[in-house]
């Protein structure tokens, strides 16, 4: 672990005590995969910086994923919500360095449903196409996230198919909406594509008035809002 | 262990054990209150952040400590909880509650006679528990009036001593004066709710809302940031118990507030008197307090669970129970919930306070004729929210219409369009009471002190409640084209048939020590010095309002009784 990613780590952490770390409203996976499983997985998650070659992909990761996790939960947070000109998608909004910053903190708990789940979907991949999730064509990738959330890929035992899709939709979701400080929206990617003006702490009459977009900057994020806050 | 003596111990200083704190410490009782969470402030809620409070619910019980779990029915395997809908602090549910505060009509509180009366005995489901309140809109009125103006509500009248007021809630009963402060500023969702509802012909309103909509009691008012639901106000406008009871009980010099208190058994003697309670405090020492009064106030799961802990030689089916109903009767509020999109025009509903926003009374209640329809009571309807928070994280949860997958390019486009265009509506529907919903103790899930969690035995899908939701959310639907909307779709409503929000009963008042626990004052039948407070009491949900101004006013006659007449002759108060 780089000197970078352990200050990434331990400031996750310290934000994540005290919060309630849950898959949040996936009934499925409350129902069902909460329950604890104690086979043996792969050993733990090799701590290694971020090489070169993954610098491309412009996310940061290393507090959890190695570099195959992270090629294969960039590629599946892009499908969820691909990128386009003018529309930001999850490798513009860094969901992976959010993602894998979770796992390395307040979602400890689900590092094994992670694990699992990706050896699971590359099992279910080589039977599908001979080969694992990120070095499928994105047509392809498209059929076996259909195939996740209907719960049609039998490689799935636990966590089963449905629940780790809900997952990582909730997680994608939470790096493309969460604040910036939480290490996805980057550069507020998620809100503009929205038109989420942050955590304002004022709106006015006129603003409650207008049938508008909202365009005022500056968009409001935990940073700015902890700066005035001190001064 | 240390033991201390007191006059009287609070279980849980929240929506209802806050304002019994004050009351009491102000007539001159000592009062000592026992709060399992910390106590925060007002400047701890800034900055607003919706991954940690909304999405991972930071103010909430944390499941994996505090876990309540649910099945649908006996033969199921009950696991844990995802959301728990109670307080976890100082404050209770009110330092992070909609705010949504309302008083229940005047023939709620006789429902089963009014029921029989207008449709007959069959009307009510043979397996319902649908009875009268023992206290009536008359006594509960100077009460609800007190919470209105201690606390602060904002709204409008529709019946002032009578005589009705448009724009206010016309369905409403007959309020003694006006709310303290006047409503507070719509959205554009309202806006276009009120038109869409007209054009029906239904009267809409402004939910009153225990927020300050002009400076009152020294606190500013209301900067419509957005983040009610699910978040501290940061700054001190919403009238949580935190900024308007906790400080009147300090004030007083009587009361002492113990944090990180939790409450495990309430102690009895042979007399069949409770003599106090105990509690694991921090560093998880384990002490004893000695009290002439006990009034347990932790929300419904732990009233029923104390009661069952507490079991003694002599009362081997828990305290409070000789009835039998301890942990029956359990309801909730199910959330139906119809979306509307926009092209040409912004709702930008993440302005001005989240949750229910503005609210139709027409098919509330009994206030429609319900004769040939299938089913008893109703459901407010209202516009707010999705999820009822405004974030997009929320809005990225909420069911999509026909057509548009939950991800890809499609998905995208659609929520980069719809999120500031879109109104989120929702019928919060009254369920009956039916016995065989239940409470009891988990035999297989312990909380972190090692205490058998809360089990919820509950599904709410009855002919009864099936029928009702898929009513009002059909009037949603006409609503939603009312407004002119070209997008209108419904949500399915808890498939699995698990529990929707505000959870009620388990202790349930009565006139008769046979088939209830508490009577209108909250004192239990069985030990006249144990008071169980809170949404465990309701006999019924009464209405498909929020249940919290009703909680509150209720706690204002208990703190009342047991100052102007149990102090003086303690007993029975009935
Ligand atoms: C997100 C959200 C929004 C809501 N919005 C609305 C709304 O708009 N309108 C409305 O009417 N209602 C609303 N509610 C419901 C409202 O919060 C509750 O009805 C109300 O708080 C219940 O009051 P109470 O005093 O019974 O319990 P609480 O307010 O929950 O207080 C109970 C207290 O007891 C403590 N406690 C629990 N167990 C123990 C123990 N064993 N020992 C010591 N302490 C213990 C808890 O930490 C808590 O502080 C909302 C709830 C939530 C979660």
């Amino acid at each position: 672990m780089t000197k970078h990613d352990e200050g990434r780590r331990a400031f996750l952490v310290a934000l994540g005590a005290g919060a309630a770390a849950t898959t949040a409203l996936v009934p499925e996976a409350f129902a069902k995969d909460q329950k604890q499983h104690h086979a043996a997985t792969d050993a733990p998650p090799a701590n290694r910086g971020m090489p070169p070659a993954m610098q491309h992909m412009g996310g940061g990761h290393g507090a959890f994923f190695n570099d195959d996790d992270a090629r294969t939960v960039t590629a599946f947070a892009e499908r969820l919500m691909p990128g386009e000109p003018g529309k930001p998608g999850a490798t513009d909004a860094d969901v992976l360095n959010y993602i894998d910053l979770a796992l390395a903190g307040a979602y400890a708990d689900q590092q094994d449903f992670y694990r699992r789940g990706l050896t699971q979907l590359d099992a279910h991949c080589s039977q599908a196409y001979g080969k694992p999730f990120r070095r499928l064509t994105a047509e392809q990738q498209d059929e076996t996230i259909a195939a996740l959330e209907q719960g049609k890929a039998p490689a799935f035992v636990w966590p089963s198919a449905v629940a780790f899709f809900n997952t990582v939709r909730t997680h994608t979701m939470e790096g493309m909406f969460a604040d910036p400080i939480y290490g996805g929206n980057k550069d507020f990617a998620g809100w503009r594509l929205v038109g989420f003006p942050g955590a304002q702490p004022i709106f006015t009459e006129d603003d409650m008035k207008s049938p508008k977009a909202f365009a005022r900057e500056p968009i409001v994020g935990l940073q700015s809002r902890a700066k005035s806050k001190e001064g | 262990m240390a033991t201390e003596k007191t006059d009287v111990v609070i279980v849980g200083v929240g929506a209802a054990g806050g304002i019994i704190a004050a009351e009491l410490a102000k007539a001159g009782m000592k009062v000592i209150g026992l709060e399992r969470g910390p106590r925060l402030k007002t400047s701890d809620f800034e900055p607003h952040d919706e991954l940690r409070y909304f999405e991972r619910q930071d103010l909430r019980p944390n499941i994996k400590t505090d876990p309540v779990t649910w099945r649908p029915n006996t033969g199921a395997h009950a696991g844990p909880m995802p959301v728990l809908n109670n307080g976890n602090q100082a404050g209770g549910g009110t330092v992070h509650y909609g705010t949504l505060s309302w008083r229940m009509h005047e023939d709620d509180f006789r429902v089963r006679t009014k029921t029989v009366e207008r449709y007959g005995a069959s009307a009510i489901p043979d397996d319902s528990s649908l009875v009268d309140w023992p206290v009536s809109y008359a006594e509960l009125e100077p009460f609800y009036d007190k919470a209105e103006y201690e606390l602060g509500v904002s709204g409008k009248a529709g019946n002032l001593q009578g005589k009705t007021i448009d724009g206010g809630n016309v369905f409403e009963a007959p309020r003694s004066r006006e709310y303290p402060m006047p409503p507070l500023l719509v959205d554009q969702s309202a806006i276009l709710y009120e038109a869409g509802a007209k054009k029906l012909g239904l009267h809409p309103f402004p939910s009153p809302r225990a927020i300050a909509s002009v400076p009152y009691n020294n606190r500013p008012s209301c900067t419509y940031c957005g983040f009610c639901q699910a978040f501290g106000c940061h700054v001190g406008a919403k009238s949580s118990i935190l900024v308007t009871k906790l400080p009147e009980a300090d004030a007083s010099g009587n009361f002492k507030l113990v944090t990180g208190a939790m409450v495990y058994r309430v102690n009895s003697d042979n007399a069949g008197n409770v003599t106090g309670v105990s509690y694991y405090g921090p560093g998880r020492s384990d002490n004893t307090i000695e009290a002439d009064i006990v009034i347990v106030a932790p929300f419904i799961y732990d009233n029923t669970r104390l009661m069952l802990l507490s079991k003694t030689d002599k009362f081997p089916n828990g305290l409070a129970n000789s009835s039998g109903h301890l942990g029956k009767h359990i309801m909730a509020h199910m959330m139906a919930n119809v979306f509307v999109t926009f092209d040409d025009r912004y709702v930008n509903n993440f302005m001005g306070p989240s949750a229910q926003k503005h609210t139709i009374d027409d098919f509330n209640a009994d206030n429609f004729d319900h004769a040939g329809l299938g089913f008893i009571r109703g459901a407010q309807l209202s516009i707010g929210t999705p999820n009822l928070e405004g974030g997009p994280i929320a809005a990225s949860t909420i069911a999509l219409p026909p057509g548009i997958p939950r991800w890809g390019a499609k998905y995208r486009d659609f929520f980069a369009k719809a999120y500031a265009r879109h109104g989120a509506m929702v019928a919060q529907t009254e369920n009956l009471p039916y016995p065989d919903q239940t409470i009891d103790l988990d035999p297989n899930v312990r909380d972190a002190w090692g205490l058998p969690a809360p089990r919820v035995t509950y599904d709410w899908r009855r002919p009864n409640e099936k029928a009702r939701v898929a009513f009002v959310q059909n009037k949603l639907m006409e609503i939603g084209k009312a407004m002119g909307a070209p997008q209108v779709w419904a949500a399915p409503v808890s498939p699995a048939g698990a529990p929707g929000a505000h959870h009620e009963g388990g202790t349930r008042m009565g006139s008769d020590p046979k088939d209830s626990v508490v009577n209108k004052y909250s004192q239990t039948w069985d030990h006249p010095n144990l008071f169980l407070v809170g949404s465990s009491t309701f006999p019924t949900m009464g209405t498909g309002f929020n249940p919290t101004l009703t909680i509150q006013a209720l706690a204002y006659m208990t703190a009342d009784a047991i100052v102007n007449k149990y102090r003086k002759n303690p007993g029975p108060l009935i």
